[in-house]
């Protein structure tokens, strides 16, 4: 994870043409890591999403997730009061 | 002549936002100035939290259905015919049949519809409490159920009411224990994430509930397929868990008829602003409850505070003004951790929820709320 964060809003890696963004700020239930699963089944392999995320313990559970179901964490950064998470999809 | 309103759906949404409307604009109605018409397929209005209670004999089948036209206020027109697709462009609905019906603000509260069929084996290996039908069935299941090993789960995402699989979970257990055969039996929890609800602040509690009970959890578990035959239940993380009875949620999508519309995403869900509730880049139309792709629990609770701000904001498009309401992301849901207990969940965008230690008052104010719900809720009286 990117511990020195870029000012809100800079592009540290542009988006993918296929980046979908999971704006799931406020998502308490059933929370920020079930909107991801759901995308990341309905999306073909090489999708990039960024999730954007405002509860704190989805940065423990999207990496553990991400690391026992083979996806990809390309970058994580924080923003004022919400995290973003860029993961890729690769494999089905 | 008169603005025309048309919402779609008579669920808990639909209809408490057409009688809101209606008594908003009680004198634009009263005087012929507006039309308020709600499309339903069927006419029939369900209470969908019912059905669990069906399953443990809290509630009768025929106390969780009634007619809509009971339901709706007498200036609330009631149109029965299925809906195959919104015409955007021309501000009108395509009917079954070829009839057509025009608009001037359209509210679509279409809801969610059942695709068991998405996940092979769902049909004949597994129960569920999702439609009457099933939840008659689980009933009936567990009543002649004398001991083995039981599996929860949640074979799609998303599904309505979120907090459904730990309930169905606690009130297994109080079922068992009551019948005296709780040591005979093993509840297996699965879910598809790392842990038993989405957030810390419902999953500890609910974790350290489990533990007490005696309920094993499998984290994280989406489910891949369900071997009828061989009793199995397999996930595409790789596990897979034996069972004689299985309790899984099936997979939801949005109605058909959004998708044939070109207004949803690829579950049919329809982008929805989540403050205004407008559909995105429509100036008349609105969405509510399941039929959104707002990432919050699709709850009646949902729809029914959603419907507060469509009806300001209708009854500000119909007086020429701006509409300002915002939706906050308020939602309020019952937790059952037991057959006679619940604690509950309330939160909104910015406030996350913290259940209050499991209660019998808890559950009994749940049960107000469900002998009310005809009266009060559905008819919009609060």
């Amino acid at each position: 994870m990117s511990g020195a964060d870029p000012p809100p809003g800079t592009a540290t890696n542009p988006p993918a043409a296929s980046r979908l963004i999971v704006d799931a700020r406020g998502s308490w239930c059933p929370g920020p890591l079930m909107e991801l699963v759901r995308v990341i089944r309905e999306e073909p392999v090489g999708t990039e999403f960024e999730l954007l995320s405002s509860d704190e313990g989805s940065r423990k559970d999207v990496p553990m997730w991400l690391e026992k179901a083979g996806h990809r964490l390309v970058e994580f950064r924080s923003d004022s009061g919400f995290d973003r998470y860029v993961v890729q999809k690769t494999h089905e | 002549m008169a603005k025309r309103v048309v919402v779609v759906g008579g669920g808990i949404g639909g209809t408490t936002v057409a009688n809101r409307i209606r008594r908003a604009l009680d004198a634009e109605v009263a005087s012929g100035q507006v039309s308020i018409q709600l499309v339903d397929r069927e006419g029939v209005h369900a209470y969908q939290p019912g059905y669990l209670m069906v399953v443990f004999e809290k509630m009768r089948p025929e106390e969780t259905q009634r007619d809509e036209s009971q339901l709706l206020h007498r200036s609330v027109q009631l149109v029965r015919a299925e809906v195959e697709k919104v015409d955007a462009a021309a501000n009108k609905l395509l009917l079954k049949g070829g009839k057509e019906l025009g608009y001037d603000l359209l509210v679509l509260s279409s809801g969610s519809v059942l695709h068991p069929e998405l996940t092979p084996g769902f049909a004949e290996g597994a129960h569920s409490f999702y439609d009457l039908g099933n939840a008659k069935k689980l009933r009936a299941a567990l009543h002649g159920f004398t001991g083995g090993r039981i599996v929860v789960s949640v074979a799609g995402m998303p599904y309505k009411c979120p907090v459904a699989p730990l309930e169905v979970t606690f009130m297994l257990d109080d079922f068992l224990r009551g019948r005296g055969i709780r040591d005979k039996c093993e509840i297996h929890y699965t879910y598809p994430i790392p842990k038993v609800f989405g957030i810390d602040t419902v999953a500890q509690p609910m974790t350290r509930l489990m533990g007490e009970r005696g309920i094993s959890i499998h984290v994280p578990f989406n489910v891949d397929k369900i071997d009828p035959a061989a009793k199995t239940i397999k996930a595409v993380e790789g596990d897979t868990l034996p069972y004689d009875l299985l309790i899984a949620i099936p997979a939801h999508r949005g109605a058909d008829f959004v998708g044939a519309s070109g207004l949803g995403d690829k579950g049919n869900w329809i982008p929805t602003d989540r403050y205004s509730l407008k559909a995105e880049g429509k100036e008349n139309i609105f969405v509510l409850g399941d039929a959104t792709n707002i990432p919050i629990s699709k709850a009646g609770s949902t729809a029914d505070y959603e419907a507060e701000v469509v009806t300001q904001n209708v009854a500000s498009m119909v007086r020429g003004e701006t509409p300002t309401a915002r939706y906050e992301g308020r939602v309020y849901c019952w937790i059952m951790t037991g057959l006679s207990q619940a604690t509950y969940i309330k939160f909104d965008y910015l406030h996350p929820p913290h259940p209050p230690t499991p209660s019998f008052a808890h559950y009994w104010n749940k049960t107000i709320y469900n002998r009310t719900y005809w009266d009060l809720t559905a008819r919009a009286l609060f």
